[in-house]
């Protein structure tokens, strides 16, 4: 009989060491709301979508459509890409909505991690989606206006730009384009540090129970 | 229909209560901590309840649900993790005040475990509560194999941390 089992012995003639909850009180306890991080998780994907669709939403309403905008916004680049970012977020949702579905407090533990990691995997990809083509659209848009633009044209005609034209494009869209890379990287940053405190520690007891499968 | 429901659930809780309660004290320091990780099992045992068949016994299925909240759902607030050295220490002495000797080893014993991983508590929790090897093995989802070499493994562990 090792230390072990003597131990066992003690656990199992513990009785009244526990403080008992009548059924009233236990009653009142179902009426409370969760704080599992399955709900973080809904709670943050539900934020993600709406943020993302903000910024698409603001990002075409902003300002009053001027005659450029307008002109832009009929391209059929904006049309097409509109469709396909429609679609990606409605495929996004079944895929989180499934996964999330997925996810119940009676699997064993190792399914039940894994499932949840897999809805987080959603949301990095919803993110990296995103991100991505937050800065394909961006840099077109930046191409489109520096070639387009009402204003730009003008300044190239006023003659104020002569023999520096070439120079004037770079640094107009190198400019742009950190204030995109910045832009975007901040988001990364703050759903990575969110899910990374969310996560953490079911990561690591997650790890723990994939080695000792080795 | 679902008043009926809740009844013989809240009866069956409270019948089997202790489980709950023992799985808190290995997961939490404090009492605060305590309570709140016990509403949270309970909350997950009754979302989960509808989907309980009476297949197999209540509390067998309540460890599950109840291990797989404290290992994997509940999140401890960072507030409690600051005051925790404080609180545990206080959570002790009223636990010592029975002045009884097996209390104290049981003490000890919770000590010991409390110092292992999430997992490894688990593990030894289901051990001491008489569950075998394919009962650990299917609640945690790895082979039973895997179960008792780990289990082996933190036997030795514990075993270290109460005779250094």
């Amino acid at each position: 009989m090792d230390q072990l089992d003597i131990l066992k012995e003690k656990w199992n003639s513990q009785d009244t060491e526990y403080p008992h909850y009548t059924t009233d009180t236990i009653k009142g306890l179902l009426a409370k709301k969760s704080t599992s991080i399955v709900k973080w998780l809904l709670i943050i994907a539900i934020i993600e979508f709406a943020v993302m669709t903000g910024i698409n939403f603001i990002y075409s309403m902003v300002g009053s459509p001027d005659e450029f905008t307008q002109h832009m916004m009929d391209s059929n680049f904006v049309k097409i890409s509109w469709v396909i970012h429609v679609i990606a977020i409605i495929y996004f949702i079944f895929l989180f909505y499934k996964n999330y579905k997925n996810i119940s407090a009676t699997q064993p533990t190792r399914s039940l991690m894994k499932n949840i990691i897999k809805t987080r995997k959603t949301m990095k990809w919803y993110i990296w989606y995103n991100i991505i083509g937050g800065f394909i659209s961006g840099i077109m848009t930046t191409i489109y206006m520096l070639n387009n633009h009402p204003l730009i044209n003008e300044l190239m005609a006023s003659g104020k730009m002569d023999g520096h034209e070439t120079m004037f494009y770079v640094i107009a869209f190198l400019a742009l384009t950190v204030m995109y890379i910045i832009f975007l990287g901040f988001i990364y940053l703050v759903y990575m540090l969110i899910y990374g405190i969310l996560l953490k520690r079911l990561k690591g007891n997650y790890e723990e129970l994939k080695r000792m499968e080795v | 229909m679902s008043q009926q429901l809740e009844a013989e659930f809240v009866k069956q809780l409270e019948e089997n209560q202790n489980i709950v309660h023992k799985i808190c004290r290995l997961y939490t320091n404090d009492k605060d901590a305590h309570n709140d990780l016990f509403q949270e099992v309970t909350i997950q045992l009754w979302k989960a309840y509808p989907k309980f068949r009476g297949d197999a016994k209540f509390s067998t299925w309540m460890y599950r649900v109840a291990l797989n909240t404290a290992i994997t759902l509940y999140r401890k607030s960072t507030r409690r993790v600051k005051t925790t050295a404080y609180e545990s220490v206080q959570f002790k002495v009223t636990d010592m005040q029975e002045d009884d000797e097996s209390a104290e080893q049981l003490t000890l014993l919770y000590g010991a475990v409390k110092q292992l991983n999430d997992i490894e508590k688990a593990l030894v929790f289901l051990y001491l509560e008489d569950k075998n090897y394919k009962e650990i093995s299917a609640t945690l989802g790895i082979s039973e194999v895997n179960a008792r070499v780990k289990m082996n493994r933190v036997k030795t562990k514990l075993t270290n941390i109460i005779n250094p």
